[in-house]
């Protein structure tokens, strides 16, 4: 009877980790201090606006207290609510905003600012020079941040036993808060997996061919999507590997925004940079291996001889395939003739009375 | 006994009595082209066919094949609805592609150890004097003439198979395919892996990744479609070697289809095997046909 004690006790501990589970998840405190939960904490706030589009005014309280926008306070970035009750918003957050929230050791309060400049700079943030259709098409902050209902931290990636050694010295507060803020990126080079973001720059944008011919980009550019799909990354990436280079594996630095067309010299795919660029990956990249194409696509006018011989090795292929499935349908038939049936009998297949006539 | 070719058709078939039917094998008699249709067999293989390193090698390569095509396929044709159904058992791309890249490196011991058993084997039939051409997978115009013939015999218009080697047109065209196949398949393969190192290698860098792109996944196509749709059927499924010929497990073979297909390799082994003599001698005669020699 000794092990049903033990069990007894295990099972104990596991009803005890239980209840403590339930005890400990309650809300943490959020950033409302102005208390705009008190009427959006309601999940039918909303209403049917002007073009008949539904709109949902309700704040999750458990889910945004898990964003990492958890501290700032919503008057912070809906800076045009002026007094409470407010009047319908009119004005699309500004990303750039100042926020009452000071980063360790830092003076000012904390902004977007410098990802904004570095984004603006890049071939994505809008021109003077751009037509109005370009400009509507080029994607802004919440374009590809988009948060659908707050996007959770992806709390699996945190380690919670790393994060164990940080209270050692840190105050755990302001160390979680920078682990799952900070820390969950530099694992990866985004949060975002490597298939969110090859989908997040193909679809309606760079795989629509129609659209990117309009605003005049290269040959290169309109098939970039279907070329790295069919080269060895696209495919690993599609079938989940972790890897492999998406996107902003060789399109962006670290600053993931600082996408560039790949004449400018600070692209990350500029000719002078594709070494530093490969060898995130391939350590022993040479002045020779840079030449390799990534976007491979095989076409008659770039590629004559590949094209020529892609077109002649399905012929082949299929020659040999036909070729030699008449061979055995003529050896079939003969061996028919012969007698040989598919019934088994001792093991093999039976012969029987030929057709030949000797 | 009587030794003389015009004395031994007594069968009914007179009509057929032409040199091409019947051949003569000292202390047998005359055998005539098709005994095969009367001899008894063993599924499981009567006479000795390859030796045990072509059977160890043959089994390293069907299961290193069956790896590199699951894991390499899947991987090429990675849109399509089943690519996902093998791999993710494997572990998904991350873990498929190590386990491809340990196959392809059995695979290359295989090709390593069959070059080797290649060499020595042929040294030492060399050395004893020994070495027959007509027993090697070297190709010649014979076999495009068997093929020929063979052909006609299948539509008809033929009265027996031809008498062929040890390999006959087929195996040989497999085989001269697998050399092909394979050296394709290893410097492709070892230009995509190794791209860094590779690209010192070749002249052009940019051309020989995109043909190596090409002649990867194309050769492999092309590889696993014969193996498939060709091999397996050829070897397995035609009437008379279905359900299964075991000559890749056992590295013997029936006694029918050695007469039957390699009927040349057959009479060079009655030579040295008195008790196969034997048996033929009391299947002829049961046929009645006439045989020559003593009791062994």
């Amino acid at each position: 009877m000794k092990h049903l004690k033990g069990i007894t006790f295990i099972s104990l501990f596991v009803f005890l980790l239980l209840f403590l589970c339930i005890v400990f998840v309650s809300p943490a405190n959020a950033a409302d201090s102005e208390n705009c939960l008190m009427c959006h904490k309601y999940r039918f706030l909303g209403r049917i606006d002007e073009q008949g589009r539904k709109r949902n005014y309700n704040v999750d309280e458990y889910i945004y207290n898990e964003t990492v926008h958890r501290n700032v306070p919503c008057r912070d970035c809906h800076t045009s609510i002026q007094n409470l009750p407010h009047d319908p918003i009119t004005e699309e957050v500004n990303c750039g905003n100042q926020c009452h929230i000071k980063p360790p050791f830092a003076k000012e309060n904390f902004s977007h600012k410098a990802i904004i400049e570095t984004y603006n700079k890049s071939v994505h943030g809008s021109k003077s020079t751009d037509s109005e259709e370009l400009k509507a098409a080029k994607p802004y902050c919440k374009y590809c941040h988009l948060n659908p209902r707050y996007t959770k931290v992806d709390e699996e990636r945190v380690a919670s036993s790393t994060l164990q050694r940080c209270f050692n010295c840190h105050e755990e507060k302001g160390v979680t808060q920078a682990f799952k803020h900070i820390t969950h990126r530099l694992r990866h080079k985004t949060s975002r997996s490597r298939q969110e973001i090859v989908e997040l720059c193909s679809k309606n944008c760079h795989e629509d061919a129609d659209k990117m011919r309009r605003f005049g980009v290269s040959n290169e550019s309109i098939e970039s999507v279907e070329t790295y799909k069919r080269s060895i990354h696209g495919k690993a990436v599609s079938l989940g590997s972790e890897m492999t280079a998406d996107c902003v594996s060789c399109h962006a630095t670290s600053k993931i925004h600082d996408i560039y067309k790949k004449d400018e010299a600070a692209s990350t795919v500029n000719k002078n940079n594709l070494k530093r660029t490969c060898q995130q990956c391939h350590l022993d990249v040479n002045a020779k291996f840079v030449q390799i194409d990534v976007h491979s696509g095989i076409t008659s006018n770039e590629k004559p001889f590949l094209h020529f011989l892609e077109i002649q090795l399905g012929f082949v292929l299929y020659g040999s395939i036909f070729g030699l499935l008449g061979l055995a349908l003529i050896e079939t038939i003969g061996r028919k003739k012969d007698g040989i049936k598919w019934q088994i009998k001792d093991g093999t297949s039976w012969r029987g009375k030929s057709k030949r006539g000797f | 006994m009587a030794t003389s070719s015009e004395t031994v058709v007594t069968s009914a078939n007179d009509s057929t009595a032409d040199s091409d039917y019947m051949h003569y094998v000292e202390g047998v008699g005359h055998i005539p082209r098709d005994i095969y249709k009367h001899v008894l067999s063993d599924p499981l293989g009567d006479l000795p066919r390859y030796s045990i390193h072509i059977v160890i090698q043959h089994l390293l390569m069907f299961i290193t094949f069956i790896t590199l095509a699951s894991t390499g396929l899947s991987l090429h044709f990675g849109d399509l609805f089943w690519a996902p159904l093998i791999l993710a058992p494997l572990g998904g791309p991350d873990v498929a592609r190590v386990i491809h890249r340990i196959s392809a490196g059995i695979m290359i011991f295989v090709a390593v150890y069959h070059v080797f058993t290649l060499i020595i084997g042929t040294y030492d039939k060399l050395s004893k004097k020994k070495f027959d051409i007509i027993r090697t997978q070297i190709p010649t115009l014979k076999d495009w003439n068997d093929l020929k013939h063979d052909i006609r015999y299948f539509l008809g218009k033929e009265k027996y198979r031809p008498k062929m080697g040890k390999f006959m047109y087929k195996q040989k065209l497999h085989y001269l395919a697998i050399i092909w196949g394979t050296f394709v398949l290893v410097v492709a393969g070892t230009t995509l892996l190794f791209p860094e190192a590779m690209a010192e290698f070749w002249p052009n860098p940019r051309f020989a990744q995109d043909l190596a792109r090409l002649m990867h996944a194309d050769e492999a196509i092309m590889a696993a479609s014969v193996v498939v749709f060709w091999h397996w059927s050829n070897v397995h499924l035609v009437p008379g070697r279905f359900p299964l010929q075991w000559t890749f497990l056992t590295g013997r073979i029936t006694r029918e289809h050695q007469i039957e297909e390699h009927f040349l390799e057959y009479i060079e082994d009655l030579k040295n095997n008195p008790e196969e003599r034997e048996y033929l001698k009391s299947v002829l005669k049961e046929k009645g046909y006439k045989t020559e020699g003593g009791e062994a």
